[in-house]
This record gives C-alpha cells, sequence and structure tokens, in this order.
C-alpha cells in the first residue's frame, strides 16, 4: 500500500510531475485535446476554443493575485489593450501575426509598469482599486485615440496565417489556442518552481518577512506585473481574432470578475486550479441552460431572454457559495478526494 | 466666469451624492474593516423602491422618504445577515470577494424585477430652479448638499461621542479583542450594514430626484470609490469631503477637456494621490507587524 509520497532529494521537491500516471495521464489528455477538434461539432468546439483562451488568460491573473497576492480588479484592461495592440499592428498596419502577438504581449506588459509603480507603495485594497482605476481609463484612452484605434467603431480581426499555416478554419485555430495554453501552462508552473515563484509565494504569505529575508519588493512585484499583463495581453489577443471584432464594448468590467471568479473556484495560487476553475466557469451557463430547458420550455425561455443577467447572476452566486464552504476551491476538494481514496479506510 | 460657477455648483451637488454614497463605504470599512463592493448597486435598490413607492403607493415626498429609508435598513440587514455574516472571521480578501459577487447578483437582480429603461423620480420638487445671483440652482442640488453636510456632522459626532460609535471603531480595529471587551460583533456589523445602506440610499434617492433612474446607475458606487480613496477608507468625513472634491475635479474636467476626461477624471485623481499618500489624504497609517 502506498502510504505517502517520500521527496528524498531537492530535485524531487520541485520537479513538474511527481508520479509516472500523472505522466500518463497528461498525455491522454493531450492527445485527447488534439483529437477533440475532428470529433466534436462546431458548437462544442467553440466552447474548446474559449476554454483555452481563458485559461491562458485566468493563468495570467493568476501569477499576480494566486501567485504574489496582489489583487487586480481592473485585468481586463489588459486584455484589451493586448486585443487592441494587436489589431493595430496586423489589421492597420499589415505585420506579420507573430509580430501582432509580441505586441499583445508587449504593449501590455509596459502598460502594467505604469500601474505596477504605484502598487509600490500601495497594499491589498487600495491596489485593487487603483487597478480598477486603470481598466476605465485604459477603456477611455482607447476610445479617445481615434487614429490608432478607430474609437468606438472598433477594428475588424482575421484569423491568422504563421508560416504559411493558416489558422483560418476552427479546428486550426483551437491548435493555436491549445499551443498558447500549453505552453503558458508550462510557463506558469516553471515560474512557480523557481527562484522567483518562491519569491512570489514569499511575498504574498508576508511582505515585510519576505523582504528581511532579502527579497527586492519592487522588482518582484513589478516582475509580477509584467509577466502577468505580457500573458493577459495574448490571451486578449486570442480573444479578439477569436471574436474577429475588437472593440472596447467586447471587454466588458465583467470580464474582470469573470477571470478573479475563476481563480477562486479553482483554488488560488494553483495552475491546476486555474485550469478546473475555467472549465466550470466557462461551461456553467451552458450547463444551467440545459439543465433549465429539461425542466420546461417556459424556463428555457427565461433563460434566453434574460440569458446575461442570469449568466452574472450565477457567476456571484458561485463565487460567494465557493469562499462559503470551499475556499480552497475545486483544488483543495480535489487534494481532498485524492487523499481519501489513497488512505482509504484510514482517515489519514 | 459665469460658466466656471455654474460647473462648480453642479459639480458640489453630483459631488454631495458621491459623498454619500463614498460615506456609506466608510462607516463599512471603519466598522468591519472590508471594502463593500456592492454598494452601489445597494444605492440603486434603494432608489428604484423609492420610485416603485412613488408611483404606486403614493407621491408624498414623506411617505417616499420614510419607505426608502425603511427600505434600505432592510435590505442592508438582511445582506449582513444571510451574506456576510456567515464570513465572519474570514481572511479580507475573501470577505471582500464576497461583496464582489454579491454585487454581480443584485445587479442582475435589479435588471430582472424593474425593466431597463429610465424612469424620472416625480415627487414634485428637487427639479425647480432657484436664481442665486444670476447662477440657477435646482432646489434638489441644494438640498443634496446641505443634507451631506448635516449626515458629516451627525456621523461626525457619532463616531466620536456616543458609545456604540466607539464600540464600532473597536470592532474594526480588532474584532477579536472587541469581543473578549463585550462588545457583540454582530451587532455592530448590523447595524454598520444598516446605516450605510441608509446614507448611500439617501445619495441614490437625490440621484434619481436631480437625474434618471436605469440600469446603468450602479456606476454611481464606482464613481464613489475614488472619493472614498480619496478621502482614506477610514475616514467617514474625509470621504464625504472626498465626494465633493471628485465632483468638482469631474466637472471641471469634463466642462473644459471634453465629456471623455469626465469619465476617469476622479480615477486618474486617485492614481496620482495614492502615489504620494498611500492611505488617502485623511486616512491613517496603519502600523504593520510581522
Amino acid at each position: 500500500m502506498r502510504t505517502g509520497d517520500y521527496k528524498q532529494s531537492y530535485g524531487e521537491l520541485v520537479a513538474l510531475i511527481d508520479s509516472p500516471p500523472v505522466w500518463l495521464w497528461s498525455a491522454v489528455l493531450l492527445l485527447a485535446l488534439i483529437a477533440a477538434p475532428y470529433l466534436l461539432n462546431s458548437y462544442a468546439l467553440s466552447f474548446l476554443m474559449i476554454i483555452l483562451i481563458t485559461v491562458t488568460g485566468a493563468l495570467g491573473l493568476n501569477i499576480l493575485t494566486g501567485y504574489t497576492g496582489l489583487i487586480s480588479l481592473g485585468h481586463v484592461g489588459f486584455l484589451v489593450t493586448g486585443a487592441y495592440a494587436y489589431a493595430v499592428l496586423v489589421s492597420k498596419y499589415h505585420m506579420p501575426p507573430l509580430v501582432g502577438f509580441l505586441g499583445a504581449g508587449v504593449v501590455p506588459a509596459l502598460a502594467s509598469l505604469i500601474v505596477g509603480a504605484p502598487s509600490l507603495r500601495l497594499k491589498g485594497l487600495y491596489l485593487a482599486i487603483t487597478t480598477l482605476a486603470f481598466s476605465f481609463i485604459i477603456n477611455t484612452v482607447i476610445l479617445e485615440m481615434r487614429w490608432l484605434t478607430n474609437g468606438a467603431r472598433g477594428i475588424q480581426v482575421q484569423r491568422p496565417e504563421i508560416f504559411g499555416v493558416s489558422f483560418d478554419s476552427d479546428a486550426a485555430f483551437t491548435y493555436l489556442c491549445l499551443a498558447i495554453a500549453v505552453l503558458t501552462l508550462l510557463a506558469t508552473l516553471n515560474i512557480r518552481r523557481s527562484r522567483i515563484g518562491r519569491a512570489f509565494v514569499a511575498i504574498r504569505d508576508n511582505d515585510t518577512a519576505a523582504r528581511v529575508m532579502g527579497i527586492n519588493l519592487h522588482a518582484y512585484k513589478l516582475f509580477a506585473f509584467v509577466t502577468s499583463a505580457f500573458i493577459t495581453g495574448i490571451a486578449g489577443a486570442l480573444y479578439g481574432i477569436y471574436l474577429s471584432f475588437v472593440s472596447v464594448e467586447g471587454f466588458p468590467f465583467l470580464l474582470s470578475i469573470e477571470a478573479l471568479a475563476i481563480l477562486i473556484v479553482g483554488g488560488l495560487g494553483s495552475a491546476l486550479g486555474a485550469v478546473l476553475g475555467t472549465i466550470l466557469i466557462v461551461l456553467l451557463p451552458e450547463a444551467t441552460r440545459i439543465v433549465f430547458s429539461l425542466f420546461s420550455a417556459q424556463m428555457d425561455a427565461t433563460f434566453t431572454t434574460g440569458a446575461q443577467e442570469l449568466k452574472s447572476m450565477l457567476y456571484g452566486l458561485v463565487i460567494i457559495l465557493f469562499l462559503r464552504f470551499q475556499p480552497r476551491g475545486l483544488v483543495g476538494a480535489w487534494h481532498d478526494i485524492r487523499r481519501a481514496w489513497v488512505h482509504w479506510p484510514l482517515r489519514y | 466666469m459665469q460658466y466656471l460657477v455654474q460647473l462648480l455648483i453642479s459639480g458640489l451637488a453630483i459631488g454631495a451624492i458621491y459623498g454619500l454614497i463614498a460615506m456609506g463605504f466608510a462607516v463599512i470599512y471603519k466598522s468591519t474593516g472590508l471594502v463593500n463592493f456592492a454598494q452601489g448597486e445597494m444605492t440603486m435598490i434603494t432608489a428604484y423602491i423609492a420610485w416603485t413607492i412613488s408611483t404606486t403607493v403614493s407621491g408624498n415626498v414623506f411617505v417616499v422618504a420614510v419607505g426608502a429609508i425603511l427600505a434600505a435598513i432592510v435590505l442592508g440587514l438582511i445582506i449582513e445577515r444571510l451574506v456576510m455574516r456567515p464570513m465572519l472571521g474570514e481572511p479580507v480578501f475573501a470577505t471582500v470577494m464576497v461583496t464582489i459577487g454579491l454585487a454581480v447578483i443584485l445587479r442582475s437582480a435589479i435588471n430582472f424585477i424593474w425593466d431597463a429603461y429610465p424612469h424620472g423620480l416625480e415627487l414634485g420638487m428637487g427639479r425647480g430652479i432657484v436664481h442665486l445671483g444670476s447662477i440657477g440652482v435646482r432646489t434638489g442640488q441644494l438640498a443634496v448638499i446641505a443634507t451631506l453636510l448635516l449626515l458629516l456632522a451627525a456621523i461626525w459626532a457619532f463616531f466620536r461621542y456616543s458609545k456604540v460609535g466607539v464600540a464600532m471603531r473597536a470592532v474594526a480595529a480588532d474584532d477579536r479583542t472587541a469581543l473578549l471587551m463585550g462588545i457583540s460583533a454582530t451587532k455592530v456589523h448590523a447595524l454598520a450594514w444598516a446605516a450605510s445602506s441608509v446614507i448611500a440610499g439617501i445619495g441614490g434617492v437625490f440621484f434619481a430626484l436631480s437625474y434618471d433612474l436605469s440600469p446603468a446607475m450602479f456606476q454611481l458606487g464606482l464613481k464613489a470609490f475614488p472619493a472614498t480613496i480619496l478621502g482614506g477608507l477610514d475616514a467617514v468625513l474625509g470621504s464625504g469631503l472626498g465626494g465633493l472634491l471628485i465632483g468638482i475635479t469631474e466637472n471641471l474636467a469634463g466642462g473644459y477637456l471634453g465629456s471623455g476626461m469626465k469619465e476617469v477624471a476622479g480615477f486618474a485623481m486617485i492614481i496620482v494621490v495614492l502615489m504620494v499618500r498611500p492611505f488617502g489624504i485623511f486616512g491613517e497609517r496603519d502600523i504593520e507587524r510581522v
């Protein structure tokens, strides 16, 4: 009987994947995702695309809020900056899409330096509100800079073509999203197990203590902001391409809340949590719609007329219920189940 | 010159509404130590209830006022009891996130209960114009400024002199020690939520009197944030004054720089202020121990 996980060297402690079954299942999952575009119909495929794009964005926020403990209520600001950077570079100045993606990362990263700088002095709620202010300011800036962004009219975006490979079809675009999501996941996991990741977590747990232990708060907080904004910006570009139209209305403030809801539901400070949370939050409105339609056609009609309201109501409800009953999120629940499975019939 | 004075006065009037809502934020922060992100939505619900009373029951000013205040108290108590009290003792981050969830729920609930069209609150007053010299001012605007000043004085005295006010400050400073001293934290929280709901609700009703009710009204809460931050989250008086300051800044920016600037002037201002004073103009600096 397996009685516990014994780690004997430092390398084992920081290993990316610590047991062969996890390797196996990860490989199976990846293969399933690669096969998915051929098996799913276009409706289900659109959900897969949204999940992959949202995972990228949620992982970006996870670096800032989950690891470093800096609450951001304005992450939609980075999302919209990334989307506009891509749209302006590719649609307006006809740059290659790869340059567009680079810009979609770099421009929000630069913007994050502006938001990040006050954060060196601010803490907790004051910081959350500064980021909120940022996301409103960025919207106005975009609307006012008409010569660059077309103002309220928005910019049309085509699906990209990289190195002669066209990502025009849904299946191909899903592969692009999948590649970026997997790369982001690997990057976050690697950041977490490096010196930088440990510094982030130390800052989250107690910044004064972290500082005393020789962690440069300013450098690491700014680094967390820049990395987070870079990743979120790329997610924004993908979302813009998915919508095929970039405008300020396409990125409502609710997205910031949705991102936080994903982290809370999944479990703060865990990459796996961000993935699980995304799946739950993205599929939640659809699942509820199906449950509703089982009851009666009339309730189904209510759902279609008030879809947006019901959707946001569900987010709110899910946030509150998780915080109340499962503050460690889906990851916490998963750990409990796993422990019970391994140790049964003993408690521990 | 006349344009400037006109801008200043309408800035003061809208600023007084921000100030009232910001005081709502500050009352909750001062006695529970958390920011209530659902403040704008609570304000909005009270205003909508006032409108419903005025159209269905009676358009009498006193009936509407009493009804709105009672509704605000009940709303505050319900939210405290059902949503916030179970979170007592949880980390601040979790509790604040709960209020964000609550805000989202309330906002969509309003769209469900009332329709999405703008409504004017008609009480037969508030839209009349008084002439001060050559400048016309709406009576509603004068009334809201007066109300803000009165409430500021009353609340300052309450927190400074009354036993309950001191108890509220004690709970915010350290709820465990306050409990050991025999203060009922739950009662204090309930009182704070009710009071905050009423103060902000008054702001909402005045807004409905001078402007219109619409589903976008929750943005008042977002506009009042800068006011609270400017004054310092724990400073009730500062928040009220911060509201006036934000209102004036916003109107001047809107009047001289363009309407886009009007939307963000308040936010730009708090970023600058927080760079210089991270705890607001009137806020107290926390002392931290590891």
